[in-house]
C-alpha cells in the first residue's frame, strides 16, 4: 500500500486543514464583540443583538459554508434565544401567508412535473416549432422563459437539461468546440432566469419579498399586480437576451434535422396524454386564474392549498410523490428569512442601519431605486436570491419609510434584480446545469452574462421610471 | 509484456496526448489501456445546488445527476472509441477501462494492478499561485505512481514537471 506524502509548503498545508475551525471561531468571535460592544446612539440593545444575528446569517449565506436552510435555522435560535423577539412571536412568523403560498405553489409544480404533462408540452413546443437552428433555440429559450411563469425556474431546468442534452447529442455538436451548443445551454438557463421573474410562481424569492412586506407594513402585492408591473421587463429582456446570444454565439450548424428525429422519437414513447395529465393541468389552469383574480379576496395561500387537497381529491398525486418533488428546507429556509426581516425592523435595528449607512445618499427614491436593484443585482451573483431579499429588504423598507417612498416600490427593487443572476454557474441552478454540460465554459458564461446583467439593471430602473407611473405605482 | 496507461478525464480532452500515447506504446511494442475517468463531483455538485440552493425535490435533483452521469459515459464511449481507431491504425493492442469516482485513487489502483510501465496523464492548465492551494489529480499520481509518468496539460502539450519521476517529452 502506498503511502500519501503531501509536498506543498507546510503553512499551506496547515492553514487548509484549520480554515474551517478559523472561520467559525472568527465569526463566533465577531459575533460575540458585536452583542458586547457598547450599544452605539440611537441602537436598542435588542437590535444590536438582531444586527450580530444578521451579520452571522449574511456571512453564512455569503459562503455557503453551511445548507442555506440550517443557517435559517440559526436565526430562528438565536433571535428567541437573544431576546430580540420573544419565543412565542418567533415561531408565529412560520405561520406567514408567504411560507404556505411557496409551499402550495412547489406542491403543484410537483404535480405538473411528476404527471409528464411538462415534459410533454416542452416535447410538443420542440418537435412542432424547433423546425431549423435559430427556430430550436428561440423555441428553447422561449419555452423555459414561459414554462418558468407558472412552476419553479429550477425545476424547469432540471426537467429541459435532459432534453437539451438529447439534442445537442442528436445533433453531434461537441463540448466546448460548438457555438450551437453553448446557445443550447445558456438559451436554457437564461430563458429560465428571465421567466422566472416575471410571476410569483417562477421561484420562491417574490412571495418571500411580499412576506417580509407584509410582515412589515402590512401591505401587500397582488399576483396580477405584480405580473403586470415587471411585464415590459420581461419582454424586453427576451428580446435582448435573444439578440446577445445569438450574436455572441453566431450559429455554426446548418440544420437540425437529427434533433427533430429524437424529439419526435421521445414524443412518441410518452403514448397518449392521459387523465392525470388533462385533471393536472386544469387543476393548474384554474388555480393560475384564481390567483389572478380572486387572490386579494380569498388569499394566495388559500388558493394554493385547496388546490393542493383538490389534486388529492381528485388522486392525481400521491403523498409520496409529493415527497420527492418537494424539499422541505424551502419552508425553513423562508420562515427563517421572514424571522430574521421582522427581527430587524421590529427591534429598530434596520432604521438605525439605514439613518448610519446610507442616510447620507439616500436622499431621492430613484437614487434608492437604483442603488438597491444594483445591490440586489450584484450580491444576487454570488450568493441565494432568497438570502439577498433577507438582507436587503429589512433595510430599504425602512429607507423607504423615512422617505414617504411607497415600500411596495423597494420590495420590487429588490425581489426583482434578486432573481436576474447570468453570470456564475454558484448564481443559480439553472446556470450551474449549463456549465455542468461542457458545452459552455465559465468564462463564456460570465462575458455574455455581464452585459444582460447591466441591461438588466438599465432596463429596471427605466421601466420603473416610465411604466409604473402609468399603472398608477409612481415615485 | 509492457503496458501503456493513458488517462482521459471527462472536463478536459488532448488530441496530443492521445497520439503520442499510442506512438509510445508502439516504440515499446507495449498495449495500450485506456482509462475515461467520469468526474462524479460534477454530478454531485448538480445535486446539491438544486437541492440546497434551488430547494427542488430529491426525485428532479437525481434525475438531473443521472442525465450527466449518463452524457459522461456516452463521451467517455466516444473517447474510448477515437483512441481505440488509433491503436487499430497503428498495430497496437487496445484495452479500454471507464471509472467514475475519486480520480487519484483509481488511477493507481489501475497503475499497480494492471503493472502499468508508463502514465499518460492529462490535466487542465492551471495557473502558477492556484498549485499551492489545489492539486490537480496528476500532480498526486505522478509523486505517487511506481512508474513513468507523462502529463499533459489539457490540449497544450506535455508540461514539465520538477520531479525525478516525471518525464518531460519534446
Amino acid at each position: 500500500m502506498s503511502v500519501k506524502i503531501d509536498t506543498r509548503p507546510i503553512w499551506v498545508l496547515l492553514g487548509l486543514k484549520a480554515l474551517r475551525p478559523l472561520f467559525f471561531i472568527t465569526l463566533a468571535a465577531s459575533f460575540v464583540y458585536i452583542i458586547g460592544m457598547p450599544t452605539p446612539e440611537g441602537l436598542t440593545p435588542e437590535g444590536q443583538k438582531a444586527i450580530a444575528v444578521f451579520v452571522v446569517c449574511l456571512v453564512l449565506w455569503v459562503t455557503n459554508v453551511i445548507p442555506l436552510a440550517i443557517t435559517s435555522i440559526l436565526a430562528i435560535v438565536l433571535v428567541p434565544f437573544l431576546g430580540v423577539l420573544s419565543t412565542r412571536e418567533t415561531y408565529s412568523l412560520f405561520g406567514n401567508e408567504a411560507v404556505f403560498f411557496i409551499l402550495g405553489a412547489f406542491i403543484l409544480a410537483g404535480a405538473v412535473m411528476g404527471s409528464g404533462l411538462s415534459t410533454r408540452v416542452a416535447l410538443y413546443m420542440l418537435s412542432r416549432f424547433g423546425s431549423s437552428p435559430k427556430k430550436l433555440v428561440m423555441v428553447i429559450f422561449l419555452l423555459s422563459a414561459s414554462l418558468s411563469f407558472f412552476m419553479s425556474e429550477h425545476a424547469v431546468a432540471a426537467m429541459l437539461f435532459p432534453i437539451v442534452l438529447e439534442i445537442s447529442k442528436s445533433l453531434g455538436i461537441r463540448p466546448g468546440r460548438s457555438n450551437y451548443g453553448r446557445l443550447l445551454f445558456l438559451s436554457l438557463a437564461w430563458g429560465c432566469i428571465i421567466g422566472g421573474v416575471a410571476t410569483f410562481l417562477g421561484g420562491a424569492r417574490v412571495p418571500l419579498a411580499v412576506g417580509i412586506l407584509n410582515e412589515m407594513t402590512g401591505r401587500t402585492i397582488g399576483f396580477l399586480d405584480y405580473a403586470v408591473a415587471v411585464f415590459p421587463l420581461v419582454v424586453i429582456l427576451l428580446l435582448l437576451g435573444f439578440f446577445i446570444l445569438t450574436r455572441s454565439f453566431p450559429l455554426d450548424i446548418k440544420g437540425v434535422e437529427g434533433a427533430a428525429e429524437a424529439l419526435g422519437k421521445r414524443l412518441r414513447a410518452l403514448g397518449k396524454i392521459g387523465y392525470t395529465e388533462y385533471a393536472v393541468g386544469a387543476v393548474m389552469v384554474a388555480t393560475v386564474l384564481a390567483w389572478m383574480f380572486l387572490g386579494r379576496r380569498l388569499g394566495l395561500s388559500s388558493i394554493a392549498l385547496t388546490s393542493v387537497v383538490f389534486l388529492f381529491v381528485l388522486k392525481l398525486v400521491r403523498w409520496k410523490d409529493i415527497e420527492e418533488y418537494v424539499n422541505w428546507g424551502i419552508i425553513l429556509m423562508y420562515g427563517g428569512a421572514i424571522i430574521l426581516g421582522s427581527s430587524l425592523h421590529k427591534s429598530g435595528a434596520a432604521e438605525w442601519m439605514v439613518n448610519g449607512v446610507v442616510g447620507s445618499w439616500a436622499t431621492s427614491p430613484w437614487s434608492v431605486l437604483l442603488v438597491f436593484s444594483l445591490l440586489a443585482l450584484f450580491l444576487t451573483e454570488g450568493m441565494s436570491n432568497a438570502a439577498v431579499i433577507a438582507v436587503l429588504l429589512p433595510a430599504s423598507i425602512a429607507i423607504a419609510d423615512k422617505l414617504a417612498l411607497d415600500p411596495v416600490l423597494v420590495t420590487y427593487a429588490i425581489a426583482v434584480p434578486a432573481g436576474l443572476a447570468f453570470m456564475f454557474p454558484m448564481s443559480t441552478p439553472a446556470n450551474a446545469l449549463a456549465a455542468s454540460s461542457n458545452y459552455i465554459s465559465m468564462r463564456e458564461m460570465a462575458r455574455a452574462g455581464i452585459v444582460v446583467n447591466v441591461l438588466a439593471w438599465v432596463l429596471f430602473n427605466l421601466v420603473a421610471a416610465f411604466w409604473w407611473p402609468l399603472i398608477g405605482m409612481g415615485y | 509484456m509492457k503496458k501503456v496507461l493513458l488517462v482521459l478525464p471527462s472536463y478536459t480532452a488532448s488530441e496530443e496526448a492521445a497520439e503520442f500515447a499510442v506512438r509510445r506504446a508502439k516504440e515499446e511494442k507495449a498495449a495500450l489501456v485506456a482509462l475515461y475517468l467520469i468526474a462524479a463531483g460534477t454530478a454531485d455538485d448538480v445535486f446539491e445546488t438544486f437541492s440546497d440552493i434551488g430547494f427542488i425535490g430529491d426525485r428532479p435533483s437525481s434525475q438531473v445527476s443521472e442525465a450527466i452521469m449518463k452524457e459522461y459515459r456516452q463521451r467517455g464511449y466516444e473517447e474510448l472509441g477515437k483512441v481505440q481507431i488509433k491503436t487499430m491504425e497503428e498495430g497496437v493492442a487496445f484495452e479500454p477501462l471507464m471509472e467514475a469516482g475519486e480520480p487519484v485513487e483509481k488511477v493507481l489502483s489501475t497503475i499497480e494492478g494492471m503493472g502499468i510501465t508508463t502514465a499518460v496523464l492529462v490535466k487542465r492548465k492551471e495557473r502558477a499561485i492556484l498549485r499551492y492551494f489545489q492539486r490537480s489529480y496528476a500532480d498526486e499520481v505522478a509523486e505517487r505512481a511506481p512508474c513513468e509518468v507523462i502529463v499533459f496539460a489539457g490540449g497544450h502539450g506535455p508540461i514539465k514537471e520538477e520531479k525525478k519521476d516525471v518525464k518531460e517529452v519534446d
